[in-house]
């Protein structure tokens, strides 16, 4: 990360941070993954095309969509099915989905597509190549599938309340990259400009999913009333997102990833302590930031969920977003350092849902001090994992003292502070969280409990001096968590400041921190560990991003919402 | 077929886990048998071979009891390269100097090598009967009679500062062609990190809660 010693408020604290409160409440921003694709698409004037869409009256078929880039081009390859209701599940114990997907390095042929025929539709139980960068697959929301595709034929548009409570055709669920499944690893693509930053390759696969199942639902309109059928309103089209059904499975990365998550989390407390920084602003700055804040309130209005939690947070965002919108009917947004004030205010007035909102939202005035610390979240892992061991062992006490006093505060013979396990399920090889206490479980537990471990590492250290390399040798149990410690030292923001197998821990908590980074939206918990989201709504399509832009697009229009 | 290196590392890191091993030392093992993978050399052999010799065996039976004295030995048998390697990286410094009584499966001790040397910018050289590979700033080189590249157990290693270097310069790759034997036998270890499924913990485990099909 770069170092800005000139900065008047230094980037936040890690302790107020890393706390997965308030971790899962944070929002999407000017560098989230999908905003950091879309400004690239549009900047490097990448061309789309529609190289071959196979597909009959069933819905069943192949297509491929085909991305150009100034030096390469993506394809991503598109089978879509004819699944009978029974069998539509997003829960990664389903075997059978509606669309599925392959992310092709380059242009595939009939071949590959022959080949990926035999594989991408079975998705786990399938075998992908070095060619292809991602896997996924989506499934149909029945219950807007139908609405669009009748109004369609029959010459109409679909109503738009019922869009408008839905948002999404198809809900992607698993996106599987970084060599799962025999795909490409990272490292051999990462070098690529276009996929330096996190998750491109992803957001990539996604956006093209958005436009294969957008020309779908008016193909199958087209197919069954040749003669009456009518493409989607340009407009209607675009609140068309591409849903998300997320669980366990990518809760533990946050964790399993300490460096990454340090940059990525850096890179945002970078930009928001570079625009308190500032001493001040000018008025199209403030009018910029006025009109962000009035579009994030009625997209508060707009999110909807039926989970108890995140009622309570959303009634308290928008308790928030009223606030923050009277506040700032007559501050002064210009001199005085203004956004610091403003902070300062939100910390004492806002809840966290809100204080996130309003962290993001300080961001969108100023692409031109926030946008290239995008170049700043990636990270060489390979690097980061080897332990210093001529470190001595009162300098490692003196790390767990300061990066996980929080942890060592933590009675942890009380069950309460133990009472989940981490570990693998041998039906789906997936990550769950289970009652360490009431399932026998624990001897399958995964090294995902920072904590206590950092907590056991000080009661074996006590007393202890010399290197740390003669002590690993004797407690090869504190290798793991040494390491960690050593990583968190270098990296302020590498580690969750919270207990992950507490009786209360939430693990949307982790699944929401990791979304809103891809850049989601409308984070719908249907439990505590698994959630619905949407991406890439209201987002203009391949065709659209020269003349609509590739940034305007992550909160509803107001001169829309107006209509 | 080939597999994709995080594959390599996830199958390995699972297996040593599986085999009775601690987390930190199976995080290392999947880093190792990735890289020398990607080195075109057999490491999820040698993984697969070194797991079952070891297999419940206690660790304190396979560390260097003292690595204060020469050469490092184990209480009961051959030193396990993992926690050798492990104990090596620990202690490198430039002018690293040491030999190893009796390793089991000496070439998963090859990456540990590599991370000692490029950690103290200093080129290390490893040697075991037929076996000669020294790390340098340009790369890993390596003479080697073929049937002594992979052997159960070495009598003596040695691992030691390198002026120069001889033999073949390593290519770096980012496929491997798997043994489907020895990844059976990982898969295998692999298995045993895996919790059993109940019908509880089924439905609690992945969360159940609202319906996903609307």
């Amino acid at each position: 990360m770069e170092q800005s010693p000139s900065l008047a408020i230094p980037p936040r604290d890690p302790a107020t941070v890393m706390r997965l409160a308030r971790m899962g409440s944070f929002h999407q921003s000017r560098l989230s993954f999908m905003r950091v694709l879309l400004r690239r698409l549009a900047s490097e004037h990448w061309q789309f095309e529609q190289r071959s869409f196979e597909i009959d009256s069933r819905g069943v078929g192949h297509a491929v969509y085909t991305a150009h880039g100034p030096e390469r081009s993506y394809s991503l390859i598109a089978f879509a099915n004819d699944l009978p209701p029974e069998k539509r599940s997003d829960r990664v114990i389903a075997t059978e989905w509606d669309a599925t997907f392959a992310l092709f390095d380059g242009l595939p042929d009939a071949a590959d597509i022959e080949r990926l025929r035999q594989h991408v539709p079975k998705q786990e139980a399938g075998r992908i190549s070095a060619r292809e960068l991602s896997l996924s697959r989506a499934n149909r929301s029945v219950r807007l599938w139908d609405h669009v595709i009748e109004a369609l034929s029959a010459g109409r548009q679909p109503d738009a309340a019922k869009v408008g409570e839905v948002g999404y055709l198809m809900r992607t669920t698993a996106v599987y990259g970084s060599g799962k499944f025999g795909a490409a690893d990272r490292e051999m693509i990462a070098e690529r400009p276009e996929f330096r930053a996190p998750f491109q390759v992803e957001m990539l696969a996604v956006y093209l999913i958005r436009s294969f199942v957008m020309d779908l639902v008016e193909h199958m309109a087209r197919m069954r009333a040749p003669e009456t059928a009518v493409p989607l309103d340009p407009a209607l089209r675009r609140s068309f997102g591409i849903g998300n059904s997320t669980g366990l499975g990518m809760a533990p990365f946050l964790i399993t990833h300490p460096v990454l998550i340090n940059n990525w989390i850096a890179a945002r407390e970078w930009a928001l302590a570079r625009v308190r920084s500032l001493p001040m602003a000018s008025e199209e700055d403030a009018r910029i930031f006025r009109k962000f804040a009035a579009r994030a309130h009625l997209h508060a209005e707009r999110w909807t969920s039926e989970h108890p939690l995140q009622i309570t947070r959303l009634k308290a965002l928008r308790t928030d977003m009223a606030r923050l919108e009277a506040h700032l009917g007559d501050a002064d947004l210009t001199s005085d350092m203004p956004w610091n004030r403003l902070w300062r205010w939100g910390g004492n007035t806002l809840s966290l849902e809100g204080q996130e909102q309003l962290a993001s939202l300080l961001l969108e005035p100023y692409g031109s001090i926030v946008d290239g610390l995008s170049e700043c979240m990636y990270a060489d892992e390979q690097d980061a994992w080897r332990i210093d061991g001529a470190m001595s062992c009162a300098e490692m006490r003196a790390i767990l003292e300061s990066v996980y006093a929080w942890a060592l505060a933590i009675d942890w013979s009380a069950r309460t502070a133990q009472a989940r396990v981490w570990y693998t399920s041998e039906a789906k090889l997936e990550p769950r969280v289970g009652e360490r206490f009431d399932e026998p479980i624990e001897p399958y537990e995964q090294p995902l409990c920072p904590g206590r471990d950092a907590a056991r590492l000080h009661a074996d250290l006590r007393g202890l001096d010399g290197p740390l390399a003669a002590f690993l040798l004797r407690y090869p149990q504190h290798r793991h968590i040494a390491r960690r410690a050593q990583i968190a030292a270098r990296h302020p923001y590498a580690e969750i400041r919270d207990n992950t197998i507490d009786a209360e821990m939430l693990p949307i908590d982790l699944l929401r921190a990791k979304l809103s980074f891809f850049g989601a939206c409308q984070f719908d918990p249907r439990s505590d560990r698994w959630l619905r989201i949407n991406m890439y709504q209201n987002a203009p399509f391949p065709a659209e991003l020269a003349s609509l832009g590739p940034e305007d697009w992550s909160y509803p229009d107001l001169a829309q919402a107006a209509e | 077929m080939s597999w994709s290196l995080g594959e390599i590392e996830s199958l390995s890191r699972k297996a040593t886990r599986g085999a009775g091993y601690l987390w930190g030392h199976a995080e290392e093992a999947g880093k190792a048998v990735r890289w020398l993978c990607a080195a075109g050399l057999p490491g999820e052999t040698a993984l697969a071979g070194l797991l079952q010799h070891n297999d419940g065996q206690p660790y304190e039976q396979i560390r260097p009891v003292d690595t204060s004295a020469m050469p490092w030995q184990a209480r009961g048998g051959a030193l396990c390269p993992l926690a050798s390697g492990a104990a090596l990286c620990d202690l490198a410094e430039p002018g690293f100097d040491a030999a190893l009584a009796r390793v089991g499966f000496p070439l998963l001790l090859l990456p540990y090598v590599v991370i000692a040397a490029d950690m103290t910018k200093a080129p290390l050289r490893v040697v075991w009967q037929g076996v000669t590979i020294t790390r340098n700033a340009q790369g890993t080189y390596m003479q080697a009679a073929p049937d002594a590249l992979n052997p159960i157990e070495a009598q003596m290693l040695r691992v030691s500062p390198a002026p120069d270097h001889a033999g073949t310069r390593l290519r770096r790759s980012y496929r491997a062609e798997i043994d489907a034997p020895s990844a059976e036998i990982l898969a295998k270890f692999a298995h045993r990190t895996y919790a059993p499924e109940t019908e509880e913990s089924r439905l609690s485990g992945a969360g159940a809660g609202l319906t996903d099909n609307d």
